[in-house]
């Protein structure tokens, strides 16, 4: 009796179990290559410069845009700029309105599109009536409004403002006046929620020397930002993923739970690892998303961090005791439990705890200032590259702990496996029995984690062409993420039911025949011999078994 | 044998006449398509606002030198005259910057009213210059157009990728699925836009079998084509708390700069070219071919959505990019898209020339101690050069105050001039 489905089940009912998982995992994949749009796109907004309204410095109620009927721009020229001595300093303003039009109509957000993350370029010219640095640092007062259909045309909302410094570097070929600086990009702000219609982001640079603000930078004659969004499309599938996958693994789950239960046993560790693991992927299937149809909910980019990494972390203890279980050795019968493995998983736990405080630190203050980010300040990247170096160290720990384990227990089986023939049939079969787990795992586990390497790495490898070279018919980022996650999903399924108690004793116990009429189709055939029912589970069977020997 | 004579005279005269009357037929062809350039001096005669684009389109001496397709276009695209009057100027100061140092300058001077054209007599020549005006005007509108887009101030850009070998106009059914085009997958790049109406634009007048016409066609997809190519990835990663498992990337239009340099490389490198017999229906015919790689590199997408798309339009926009030039020395390599491609030597550019619309080099600054062409030597022809001292304004001591909170002694702004004399080296005005 006893041991888990995976172990019962026949080759024949276990190779369509195996080839149905990877026919929807191909399904996955496909969905997010054929139906899905890429994850996201761009839309580079050039700044129309403004003539500034007096008095803007501390008043946040002014707000300058370019298009609709009562645009308020007094459009600046290259040529006006050029002319002016000081090169309108000070007077001017960065006008983005959000987004743009096209084909004649005014687009708007929809709130499908989840995000919004701003990079900002700039033109930066050679200026003789200034001094010019390579790397230096820029000061901007960047301040964000919105507005949505059936405001007023000029009905513009305060959203957030900030004045926030920024590192410019910059390489110039030729130090002519002709010339222009090529400059990195600058990120500036992540919005985690894209609730309103239109958004107008308003940047002045101000340049002052008591402040010591802006000196040394050339002649900005243009501004462009990158707007990247999550493509509506993307957004689509990816819920209806979600949607999916949710229910079912639910279900799933409540199954096992039921069938744990039927035992006359309390769980074991094993088994409530399978359960926290279920319900962590739960919570990342959860589809929150619907909500930011009706409600702003600027934490979703953090919502979303998190729950990725309680899945990871989930994901990376469960292995780590899987394997442990696996050990063959025993140390009496205190298995049972998580606390002789709080020094494997403590390397988890801090490499997840740094990067949670790494995110808080970033995404955390975004909510309040989504101009922020913790890179611009020398403490602060400090700080962030402390914890990112802390996380690293204990995905690196963690690995070989994994490592040696897994090391570890395929020595062990290879010593049992060498005694094997000596064992009673019984006692061998058990055995087997634990072997064929591990090893069905360790595939599974390996050929996932390497599917998901070879699609970064191609995902990586395209990215860079697929601008020029894009394949029409397969959407590849798509393809991959869909793919990747389906495949998670599908994983943590399977495993579930897998290694979900067997309910084969039944028939033993009552019906012989039965089984005889079974027995060509099942690979590992029960122990009749064994009729204790608190010790199904066969990992603690072995425990005493080995202990006997 | 006086009769014959008389009747030979007369036979000669009257071949004199229809040469000449041919000949100028032909020089009002050559600058057909290039009339437009004068968008560039909009409203300058009276110097009256800035360039907006209703004044542009009121404007009847500029909407006299379009031709009847570009009057569509500019109805049909409200804001593009005035991104193609600001690609033009733009194109005029980045001719004369990557010119400032040759005796041909790229100088407008000779442009006083409507009809002539631009830079001056020497666009009725197929030389080099020519080659890079073309070259460089294509590639500023291409840059322009597609800006104006990024700017929002042309409304009728596309935002559908499939879209892009369709004449470019806003009509309403296809609006109402843009809207959804945006939501479900974003918009295409802007240069999508940029290129497919600058070709139209700008290639409206070169409708003829001539070489010359060929050459135009030539040298204006090279301009647009390395707008295209010049433009650089960039990229930024937001997944998971920032880390790059999700990655998204872009191209970014370049510098106007970067084009100019590009293309006075190729102008250095131009090819001559020849009449080719079968000047159509050539099996090599690389600019069909280039042409053809364009489309599918700018719009993504897979080129036979877009044929299914317009095929009709499709089939006779290609004809007429498809044909093929023959360099002039059969040892050299036949044109690639992006080279420069004349038939004329270039006329000496030393002297002043009337005809030829040149104007010297008399009066034009030098540097005596370079040997290259900016050299006074070369510049100057040999005529010799002066000195000259001029004053100039080099750097302001400038005092910012951007904040009223400062103390109100420091507020009022001071400009501090410092001036310099430098020594300038002119060329001669008078020869002898």
């Amino acid at each position: 009796m006893s041991g888990t489905i995976l172990e019962n089940l026949s080759g024949r009912k276990l190779t369509i179990l195996v080839s149905t998982l990877l026919f929807s995992q191909l399904i996955c994949f496909l969905i997010g290559g054929i139906f899905a749009p890429r994850p996201s796109s761009v839309q580079t907004i050039l700044a129309t410069i403004c003539l500034d309204k007096p008095g803007s410095f501390n008043d946040t109620s002014i707000w300058i845009y370019p298009r609709g009927p009562k645009a308020n721009c007094d459009v600046v020229t290259h040529e006006e700029m050029l002319k002016d001595k000081i090169r309108m300093a000070n007077q001017l303003v960065f006008v983005f309105q959000m987004p743009l039009p096209r084909e004649g109509m005014n687009l708007d957000y929809s709130r499908w599109q989840q995000n919004l993350i701003g990079i900002l370029q700039t033109d930066i010219a050679y200026d003789p009536m200034t001094y010019n640095k390579p790397d230096t640092e820029l000061t901007l007062d960047m301040r964000l409004a919105y507005r949505n259909k059936e405001d007023p045309d000029d009905g513009w909302k305060y959203y957030a403002s900030s004045m926030e410094k920024r590192d410019l570097h910059c390489i110039a070929d030729n130090h002519t006046d002709k010339y222009l600086y090529q400059c990195d990009t600058i990120p500036i702000f992540e919005m985690g929620s894209l609730h309103h219609d239109y958004y107008l982001l308003n940047i002045r640079v101000p340049v002052d020397d008591h402040m010591k603000m802006n000196l040394d930078i050339g002649f900005i004659t243009d501004l462009h930002l990158s707007t990247i969004y999550q493509n509506g499309g993307f957004t689509k599938v990816w819920m209806s993923l979600k949607s999916t996958f949710f229910p079912l693994i639910v279900a799933v789950m409540i199954w096992f739970w039921h069938r744990v239960h039927l035992l006359q046993r309390k769980p074991v560790l094993l088994e409530y690892m399978l359960i926290y693991l279920g319900a962590s992927l739960t919570f990342l299937n959860l589809p929150l998303e619907y909500l930011t149809l009706f409600f702003e909910m600027k934490f979703m980019l953090l919502l979303s961090d998190i729950r990725q990494g309680i899945f990871y972390a989930m994901l990376c203890s469960f292995w780590l005791v899987f394997a442990g279980e696996h050990m063959l050795i025993q140390e009496s019968g205190e298995r049972n439990s998580l606390k002789i493995y709080w020094r494997h998983l403590l390397a988890v736990i801090t490499g997840c705890v740094s990067l949670f405080l790494f995110d808080i630190c970033e995404r955390g203050v975004q909510l309040r200032n989504p101009f922020y980010s913790i890179w611009v300040s020398r403490f602060g990247s400090k700080i962030a590259m402390t914890f990112i170096i802390l996380g690293a160290i204990s995905a690196a720990i963690y690995f070989l702990f994994l490592c040696y384990m897994v090391w570890k227990v395929f020595c062990n089986i290879s010593i049992k496996r060498s005694v094997l023939p000596s064992m009673s049939k019984m006692r061998r079969l058990h055995y087997e029995g634990i072997i064929y787990r591990f090893k069905f795992l360790m595939l599974a586990t390996l050929l996932c984690a390497l599917l998901t390497i070879i699609g970064f790495i191609l995902g990586q490898v395209t990215d860079s062409q697929w601008h020029w070279n894009e394949n029409f018919e397969l959407e590849f980022s798509s393809a991959f993420f869909t793919g990747v996650y389906g495949m998670w999903n599908i994983y943590i399924a399977s495993m579930i039911i897998l290694y979900a108690p067997s309910h084969k004793k039944w028939p033993n116990e009552n019906d012989q025949t039965q089984e005889n009429i079974m027995g060509e189709e099942i690979e590992f055939s029960n122990l009749p011999s064994d009729s204790n029912p608190s010790e199904i589970s066969s990992l603690t069977q072995f425990a005493r078994k080995t202990a006997l020997d | 044998m006086d009769m014959l004579k008389l009747f030979y005279l007369l036979i000669m005269a009257l071949c004199a006449y229809v040469n000449a009357d041919a000949e100028k037929q032909s020089k009002q062809n050559r600058g057909r398509g290039s009339i437009w350039w004068g968008i560039a001096k909009a409203g300058e005669p009276n110097n009256i606002s800035p360039v907006t684009p209703t004044h542009v389109y009121m404007d009847p001496a500029i909407h006299a030198t379009l031709r009847r397709k570009q009057r569509r276009l500019a109805r049909e695209n409200p804001g593009i005259l005035a991104a193609i009057a600001k690609g033009a100027n733009m194109a005029i100061a980045e001719c004369q910057h990557q010119f400032r140092n040759r005796r041909w300058n790229c100088s407008t001077r000779n442009f006083l009213q409507r009809g002539k054209n631009l830079f001056g007599k020497i666009v009725d020549r197929g030389c080099r210059e020519t080659a890079f005006i073309y070259a460089i005007t294509s590639a500023a509108v291409t840059h322009s157009i597609a800006r104006a887009c990024s700017e929002g101030s042309i409304e009728s850009c596309t935002c559908d990728w499939s879209h892009q070998n369709e004449p470019p106009q806003a009509s309403k059914s296809e609006s109402v699925s843009d809207v959804r085009m945006w939501e479900w997958g974003g918009c295409s790049d802007n240069i999508v836009f940029g290129y497919k109406l600058a070709r139209e634009f700008v290639d409206t007048g070169e409708r003829g079998r001539s070489l010359r016409e060929k050459m135009n066609l030539h040298n204006n997809e090279a301009g647009r084509v390395h707008v295209q190519s010049e433009m650089r990835e960039e990229c930024k990663c937001h997944g998971m708390s920032g880390s790059c498992s999700v990655k998204t990337c872009w191209m970014r239009l370049p510098n106007f700069r970067v084009i100019g340099d590009a293309l006075k490389d190729r102008f250095d490198a131009a090819i001559r070219v020849q009449v080719n017999n079968n000047l159509k229906n050539n099996n090599e015919n690389q600019i069909m071919r280039n042409n053809r790689r364009n489309n599918k590199n700018l719009a993504n997408t897979n080129s036979e959505t877009n044929s299914v798309h317009g095929r009709g339009q499709n089939q006779r926009k290609q004809n007429r990019y498809r044909f093929s030039l023959k360099p002039y020395n059969p040892d050299h390599k036949p044109p690639m898209m992006k080279d420069l491609v004349f038939f004329e030597q270039s006329p000496g550019f030393c002297e002043k020339n009337l005809r030829l619309g040149i104007l010297g080099t008399h009066g034009r600054q030098c540097n005596d101690t370079s040997i290259g062409v900016d050299g006074c030597d070369l510049m100057c022809c040999g005529r010799g050069y002066r000195t000259q001292e001029v004053t100039v304004v080099e750097r302001c001591a400038c005092t910012f105050h951007w904040c009223c909170e400062i103390k109100k002694d420091l507020k009022s702004k001071i400009i501090l001039k410092v001036a310099d004399n430098v020594v300038l080296k002119v060329c001669a005005t008078i020869s002898y």
